[in-house]
């Protein structure tokens, strides 16, 4: 039995997410086969370091029926993905054509059928039993560490036509400058109204420069506009799970707190020692955080 | 114009998750709203309907009795009529296909999601019911506006970006913010709300995939350690281990 990977990319290299399921798919299975657009190369054929036996290059993510002949011609019944929408929605295909059985927010697998996943936003975890013999599994983020391995990919270029759009047509394409994507990060720098106003957001800047890290924001601060509404975590915004959440002047309203409970460490800095985020919190910095933040920045050096 | 918003029916967003013990979302004292995202899909609905009256406006929802007075809720928003296909909404395969089935035996241009329900989260039902009735489906739709009969202009969200599309109806969109303003119910609405159709349908059989083992609570958080602000090296060292 053989799994599939889809890799995901960030900027020019293999995203976090999919290396760690390329990590998942080698404990399931001993044949761990990528798919990807990226027709770079020599960059692809290094990614037996990162567990993968074989990567099929596609020019075309929306080529849907290439995609199925290579599930059915080599056998593939497991597919790990990450939860970006693009492959979301490749994975939606695949199960209704395919009839493959679908988990989403999947926290936990293991070889006997068992799956966990992550619902109400966080507050609950289900766990499910998949008696078929297939699977696709789109993966929460850091719920595992991405392992390196001696293995060697080898390359296979899939033939296909560029797909017919012909039922839209871009108008126009914005790419946000990012140094660090909010869904990629290990490190996320958020904060709130305790900031007062956009004018004061430069330290937070900082000091995700030093950690490199991705900076986030309230509901509030996205609703008035002092920062980008991609940069909205909680039930509403973005659900992010990084290795360490520092909040920043958020009081720590519920459905704030169900868009970060799954990080692995919450660093709270918040001025008010009864703000409801210290009860979710593994540090909590009482104090003025236009007095703690650049403290922090000058410690880190 | 016809259009279709899919509107789920899950606890308010404060609610605090319990389960009963026979592996059920414990309902008790728990408030149900229209979920957060199909809120802002029907206000948008509304909204291009203010524009152009020959816009109707279905509502659809699968899940029980229980949910009819939120549908009458949407019903004042704006809508023209309710269906509810009366069963709870076992998974979202089952839910796609309850919906495509729908969408087969009454033809709408524009079928508006929410990007994801709040209960359980799996942001699949609109991706599924497209790819069911081969409809082209995006999301997270941020922006939406008709250019005529046959097509819409629309803003998405991409992986790496925003994206600025011109589609021909029909459509599947899965909605968020800020494509509309969360619209309440006025007086005049909720005594129109009350003459307006909610008709109940059976649903179509779908076997679920994956089988339910149980529900749990994730575990608690260990005590949080404080770290006095004026000695914040304990802070700096817990970083340093994390080699950042």
């Amino acid at each position: 039995m053989s799994t599939l990977v889809f890799i995901e990319f960030n900027k020019n290299t293999i995203s976090e997410s999919s290396s760690q399921a390329a990590t998942i798919a080698n404990e399931l299975h001993n044949d761990v086969y990528g798919l990807t657009s990226n027709n770079d190369e020599s960059y692809i054929s290094s990614l037996g370091s990162k567990g993968f036996d074989k990567i099929f290059v596609i020019d075309d993510l929306n080529n849907y029926s290439a995609i199925e002949e290579v599930i059915n011609s080599n056998g593939i019944k497991t597919i790990l993905s990450p939860s970006s929408n693009t492959f979301k929605e490749l994975s939606s295909k695949i199960s209704t054509k395919l009839n493959f059985p679908i988990a989403s927010n999947v926290l936990k697998i293991d070889k006997n059928g068992k799956i966990s996943c992550s619902i109400f936003t966080g507050k609950a975890e289900s766990h499910m039993i998949n008696d078929n013999d297939s699977c696709i599994y789109l993966l929460n983020k850091n719920i595992v560490e991405s392992q390196d391995f001696e293995k060697k990919a080898d390359i296979v270029k899939v033939d296909s036509k560029v797909s017919e759009n012909s039922s839209f047509e871009i108008l126009e394409q914005k790419f946000i400058e990012e140094d660090i994507s909010l869904n990629d990060a290990d490190v996320v720098i958020s904060a709130g109204r305790g900031l007062k106003g956009p004018e004061n957001w430069q330290m937070i800047e900082d000091l995700a420069k030093k950690l490199n890290a991705a900076t986030a924001c309230s509901k509030p601060v996205s609703d008035a506009g002092w920062r980008p509404h991609h940069e909205h975590v909680g039930q509403t915004g973005l659900k992010i799970s990084p290795k360490i959440y520092f909040a920043i002047g958020i009081s720590g309203a519920i459905q704030h707190l169900a868009g970060v409970n799954s990080s692995k460490t919450i660093i709270v800095i918040n001025n008010d020692p009864e703000a409801p985020f210290f009860k979710a919190a593994d540090y909590g910095i009482v104090g003025d955080a236009f007095e703690v933040v650049p403290k922090i920045i000058n410690s880190l050096g | 114009m016809k259009i279709l918003v899919c509107v789920s029916c899950v606890p308010d967003t404060t609610s605090k998750v319990s389960f009963t013990e026979d592996n059920k979302f414990n309902k008790e004292n728990i408030q149900f709203i229209i979920g957060p995202y199909e809120d802002y899909a029907l206000a948008r609905a509304v909204e291009l309907k203010e524009k152009n009256n020959e816009i109707d406006i279905s509502l659809l929802n699968i899940g029980l009795s229980e949910n009819d007075p939120l549908l009458r809720k949407g019903l004042a928003i704006g809508a023209d009529r309710a269906y509810r296909i009366n069963s709870e909404p076992i998974d979202s395969n089952f839910v796609a296909h309850n919906i495509a089935s729908f969408i087969n035996k009454n033809n709408f241009d524009l079928i508006l999601m929410g990007k994801e329900s709040i209960d359980y989260n799996s942001g699949l039902v609109h991706y599924l019911s497209g790819s069911i009735l081969n409809i082209q489906t995006f999301n997270p739709v941020t922006y939406l506006d008709l250019e005529n009969d046959k097509s819409v202009i629309i803003k998405r969200e991409t992986d790496s970006g925003i994206e600025k599309i011109k589609a021909k109806l029909p459509l599947i969109l899965g909605c968020q913010e800020p494509i509309a303003e969360w619209k309440i119910p006025n007086m005049r609405g909720i005594m129109n709300a009350r003459s307006k159709e909610l008709s109940v349908i059976e649903p179509v059989g779908v076997k679920a995939s994956l089988k339910l083992d149980k529900y749990t609570l994730p575990p608690e958080k260990e005590e949080i350690k404080y770290i006095d602000k004026d000695n914040l090296e304990l802070l700096i060292d817990e970083l340093k281990l994390k080699n950042l």
